[in-house]
């Protein structure tokens, strides 16, 4: 056994670095998903100078919101080892009930929202519920999309379709912040997050803890150039897009929730390991349950923000590949599908993945089919890496 | 001097079997007691009753004197009793400061979404670990990647954070290889030296040898020989396990 001691007075420079090169490749798993993303931006760029104006990342960016914030919550079920297939077609669902009252009742927009909420939760309660009875999840939200895909004919109206066009809820995709604005919520953040930082350093420094002002430097830079950077590009047309300022609020609280919380910590124990968590006095069944309705309401925001875009609700609502693409951003982003493994900035960064191809793809005017290759090779690929990171080797594992 | 934990005739049934019959065990300060038995013999039952997996059904458990009812491994912990469990219990995906908080975990308000406090639970792991002599390079390693020794270290000091009376391990050298079992059985003295009481659980006649002060035997759901440390031979134990050979009277040591 290694018997180097946690003091930093004996640790080696060979040692720290490869300390180092061990927590990078531990803590931040969102580093191949760059690369991977890089790699991408640059052979389409190098195709076609206008993938990267700034007009076509913003066009990126709306393209994939609806993708991320489904991802948003299937991350937080796959954390917990289950998988959801039904969370797209409840997005559908909940838009329906919403764009109802909304449109055809007319009733206010806040209660609209407040009700696709709520249809979100409940259908993913009773999905929980029916999973910790012990029915697979794989097959009680597999049935439940089937259920759902009847649902949504009995919520729309006779003629299948609801348009939003010129309401309230359009106004959810179309308002867009001022630029003034946007770089003071910008310059707001930085500020809260550097402020955040140096308060977690302060509690360090007065425990005798290792830190170092760098740890309250270096992250507080890169979130102020993601911030800024964000904002500069994103407002170059018409100011900020709300979708995007919801995704990213949707973000900030579930990067608290899961990183610095005691909620956080027992989310990745139920995922890492059910009978040690339920050992340790975490109520495992609870925290499978908040997982679902956490994807309930995700699912009910990403399908108010898709309908609000597409103008109107229909019978196509929440269909196609948004649920694959949603799963599979969060997977290529870096969750693992077995639990416990993986952070919310994967559904962010996955839905990034798969957007820019297609994205690429369209503006070259290449052939559908070059698309689907292209998205399921990344998948593949992405876990194939996920695998070789876990288990730490290139050989082939054991079957 | 009172014992920290007192079983006074104990039994407990499963359907028509009898797992344990009137038992007595007691534990003293700073002292080490290994329970010894074949496969069958009620060594499991007497660890779930004491960890409070399971409800006795006759018999009385005091802890520092005092009657306790342990209904649950909660009530348990409260009472001052921590199990060991043989697995471990640990989430591979967590590092060592998760886990040797998990369940317990230091946090702040509610308004702050009971916010973990890492600094504090840092420097209390810290302060454990070294009291157990367990070395780690890093406490932000996911336990995966330690060493079957660190891991069994990280299970103890997980027990100790509430400060227990007693500890109780179950198989804790079972899966380990020779350098990790000797690191294990200092672990246990340290724990001795920590003036707690320490209740092991063990099939290995040379650990038991080595680390015990006193050694329990059940053979069949009932005690049926207690020895001193340097009052035995591991022939007397391995008699005593298996009925072979019954010591005088049914109890060879002197109590």
């Amino acid at each position: 056994m290694t018997s180097t001691t946690a003091a930093p007075a004996v640790t080696t420079t060979r040692n720290r670095v490869g300390r180092a090169l061990e927590t990078a490749a531990r803590g931040h798993r969102s580093i191949p998903v760059l690369v991977v993303l890089a790699i991408i931006w640059a052979v389409f760029y190098s195709q076609s100078a206008a993938y990267l104006s700034f007009q076509n990342i913003t066009n990126l960016t709306l393209q994939i919101v609806t993708t991320a914030i489904l991802a948003l919550g299937v991350v937080f079920v796959l954390l917990v080892g289950e998988i959801d297939l039904s969370a797209a077609v409840l997005s559908g669902v909940c838009a329906a009930v919403a764009a109802g009252l909304v449109v055809n009742s007319g009733l206010p927009l806040a209660v609209g929202i407040a009700a696709a909420l709520v249809t979100g939760m409940v259908v993913t309660f009773v999905e929980a519920q029916l999973i910790m009875f012990g029915v697979p999840s794989l097959i009680v939200t597999l049935g439940g999309m089937v259920i759902l895909q009847g649902l949504i004919l009995v919520v729309l109206p006779p003629e299948f379709t609801v348009s939003v066009a010129g309401t309230s809820f359009a106004k959810i995709a179309s308002t867009a912040v001022p630029a003034g604005t946007s770089y003071a919520l910008a310059a707001a953040g930085t500020i809260a997050y550097a402020a955040y930082r140096l308060f977690q350093h302060r509690e360090r420094v007065s425990t005798g803890s290792l830190t170092s002002l760098a740890a309250v430097v270096v992250p507080s830079a890169i979130v102020a150039a993601v911030l800024f950077g964000g904002v500069f590009t994103l407002t170059r047309q018409r100011g900020f897009p709300m979708p995007l300022l919801i995704l990213a609020a949707m973000l900030l609280v579930a990067w608290y929730a899961t990183t610095q919380t005691r909620y956080g910590i027992h989310l990745y124990a139920v995922g890492g390991d059910r009978e040690a968590a339920q050992r340790a006095g975490i109520p495992v069944r609870r925290m499978v349950l908040y997982s679902f309705l956490i994807l309930g309401a995700c699912a009910a925001v990403a399908g108010m923000v898709d309908a609000s875009r597409q103008l109107g609700v229909s019978v196509t609502s929440g269909g196609g590949p948004l649920m694959l693409n949603a799963i599979a951003a969060a997977v290529v982003g870096g969750t693992s599908l077995f639990g416990g493994r993986g952070s919310i900035w994967s559904a962010i960064l996955g839905a990034l993945v798969i957007g820019s191809i297609s994205n690429g793809v369209q503006l070259l005017g290449l052939s559908t089919e070059v698309q689907y290759f292209a998205t399921g090779s990344v998948l593949i690929v992405a876990v194939a890496v996920d695998v070789v990171l876990t288990r730490g080797s290139l050989l082939p594992g054991r079957r | 001097m009172t014992p920290l934990l007192q079983l006074t005739k104990v039994s407990k049934h499963f359907g028509g079997v009898r797992a344990l019959h009137e038992v007595d065990l007691s534990v003293d300060a700073g002292e080490v007691v290994a329970l010894v038995g074949d496969n069958g013999a009620g060594k499991s039952t007497l660890v779930k009753i004491v960890s409070g997996v399971e409800s006795p059904d006759t018999g009385e458990i005091r802890v520092r004197g005092e009657a306790a009812r342990l209904e649950s491994p909660r009530a348990a912990a409260e009472a001052g009793i921590r199990t060991v469990f043989q697995d471990l219990s640990l989430c591979d995906n967590l590092d060592a400061v998760q886990n040797l908080f998990l369940g317990q975990e230091r946090y702040g308000p509610v308004w702050s979404g009971r916010r973990v406090r890492r600094h504090v639970m840092e420097e209390q792991a810290q302060r454990v670990l070294e009291s157990l002599s367990v070395k780690l390079r890093a406490l932000n390693t996911p336990v995966v990647a330690l060493s079957g020794g660190q891991r069994q270290g990280i299970a103890i000091g997980r027990a100790l954070i509430s400060d227990p009376a007693v500890v109780l391990l179950d198989e804790p050298t079972a899966a380990l290889g020779v350098s990790q079992r000797g690191e294990v059985l200092d672990l246990i003295q340290r724990l001795r030296e920590q003036g707690r009481g320490v209740l092991v659980i063990s099939h290995d006649m040379k650990d038991v040898r080595q680390v015990a002060d006193r050694v329990v035997v059940l053979r069949l759901g009932a005690k049926v020989a207690e020895f001193r440390r340097g009052g035995y031979t591991p022939a007397d134990l391995v008699s005593a396990m298996t009925g072979a050979h019954e010591p005088t009277d049914g109890e060879g040591g002197d109590l």
